[in-house]
């Protein structure tokens, strides 16, 4: 779907709607949280992994949501759902049981990380051919 | 008129698109942003502002257990991006539930509303303010409910609970609502017998009958004593 403010087209598996509403036509913006969110989620997905290999749930469900949060703000709304079906999981699942679910949701998360790093560097040339 | 404002999140980004908001706005002042509960309070015990956003999940302590400790009731803006969190919300009397990432739209939409209640409480004839003569060292108050002013003797109310826009005064025989704030009452009416042992409530020490852990009986009614509170609690009620 395509920013019609701004020109800009989104990876179809992004909220579009949503992100044209969040940035309200500023790539500029955009291209600092999606900047932001390449800087930051690593980082609180080394806890995630911490946490699931200590097997402490409580931990594992406060990282994936704080992921959930970081999702939301590059429009990957269906995967904020996905984190929130797993965190209400950590508080009644074991470990074990999740297994399967935190593959996915791995393998989720590294298709999202792909695409994220690909719209960065087309809202970054996007923003140097506007100037 | 411009409220001041401090932002406890722990995620960067979401903290950066508030920053963005308020000063997009014009009408909110950032005076610091906080990662946590602790940090958040250390400002707050020095400083006073009109609003706090607040995010609920926090490393540590939660957003409130930060609610729980306040010593005195800025306007509050919840930040979150669980929707679980609405009955607690309700509980603790915020003002505002942001869902993240949120729009500048809502943004507006919440801040604007605020901008209504803090004019409304700087109006010096609010309903609840009634006459002039009502001041600290009269032995009674005048509240507006029920369609008229009422006299209330000050010696008759038990305690006074926050209900939002809302002051519910609990005397002996009859509860009374008023449109106020418990921040009004705390300042223009009420005496030295009179005392805030939560966020949400105002105690008459008078009527206190006893004191259980962390909560405040008195002729049937249960109060919370606010971790905040406990210290001033301690001091004012001669706790040995």
């Amino acid at each position: 779907m395509q920013n019609i403010r701004t020109g800009f087209v989104f990876d179809e598996s992004l909220n579009s709607s949503f992100l044209a509403e969040l940035f309200e036509g500023d790539t500029i913006y955009a291209e600092t949280v999606f900047e932001d969110f390449l800087r930051d989620l690593p980082v609180y997905w080394e806890r995630v992994e911490a946490a699931y290999s200590s097997k402490n749930l409580p931990v594992l469900g406060t990282t994936v949501h704080t992921c959930k949060t970081l999702f939301g703000y590059v429009g990957f709304t269906d995967l904020q759902e996905l984190c929130q079906q797993f965190e209400n999981k950590c508080s009644v699942n074991s470990v074990e049981e999740l297994r399967l679910e935190y593959i996915l949701l791995i393998q989720r998360k590294e298709k999202a990380q792909h695409i994220i790093e690909k719209e960065y560097d087309r809202l970054r040339l996007f923003n140097e051919m506007k100037d | 008129m411009k409220l001041t404002c401090i932002i406890v999140e722990d995620i960067q980004i979401a903290a950066d698109f508030l920053r963005k908001f308020c000063e997009k706005s014009d009408l909110v002042e950032v005076k610091g942003h906080f990662l946590n509960v602790e940090e958040a309070l250390e400002y707050l015990d020095k400083e006073r502002v009109d609003l706090l956003f607040l995010d609920v999940e926090m490393p540590g302590a939660n957003g409130f257990d930060l609610l729980d400790r306040l010593t005195y009731s800025p306007m509050i803006i919840l930040t979150t991006s669980k929707t679980e969190y609405a009955f607690n919300a309700f509980q603790y009397h915020v003002d505002d539930y942001l869902k993240k990432p949120f729009t500048y739209k809502r943004f507006q939409e919440a801040i604007q509303k605020l901008q209504q209640k803090a004019a409304a409480a700087q109006t010096p004839a609010t309903p609840a303010t009634a006459i002039p003569a009502q001041n600290a060292d009269t032995d009674f108050l005048f509240i507006k409910a029920e369609d008229k002013l009422i006299k209330l003797k000050k010696d008759d109310i038990l305690f006074l609970e926050s209900m939002r826009d809302y002051v519910k005064f609990v005397t002996p025989v009859k509860n009374y609502i008023t449109y106020s704030t418990l921040k009004n009452m705390e300042e223009k009416l009420i005496g030295p017998n009179f005392l805030k042992v939560h966020r949400s409530y105002i105690v008459n020490i008078n009527k206190i009958d006893d004191i259980r852990g962390n909560t405040i009986y008195l002729l049937g009614n249960q109060i919370p004593i606010g971790k905040g509170h406990k210290e001033d609690v301690a001091a004012r009620l001669n706790i040995l």
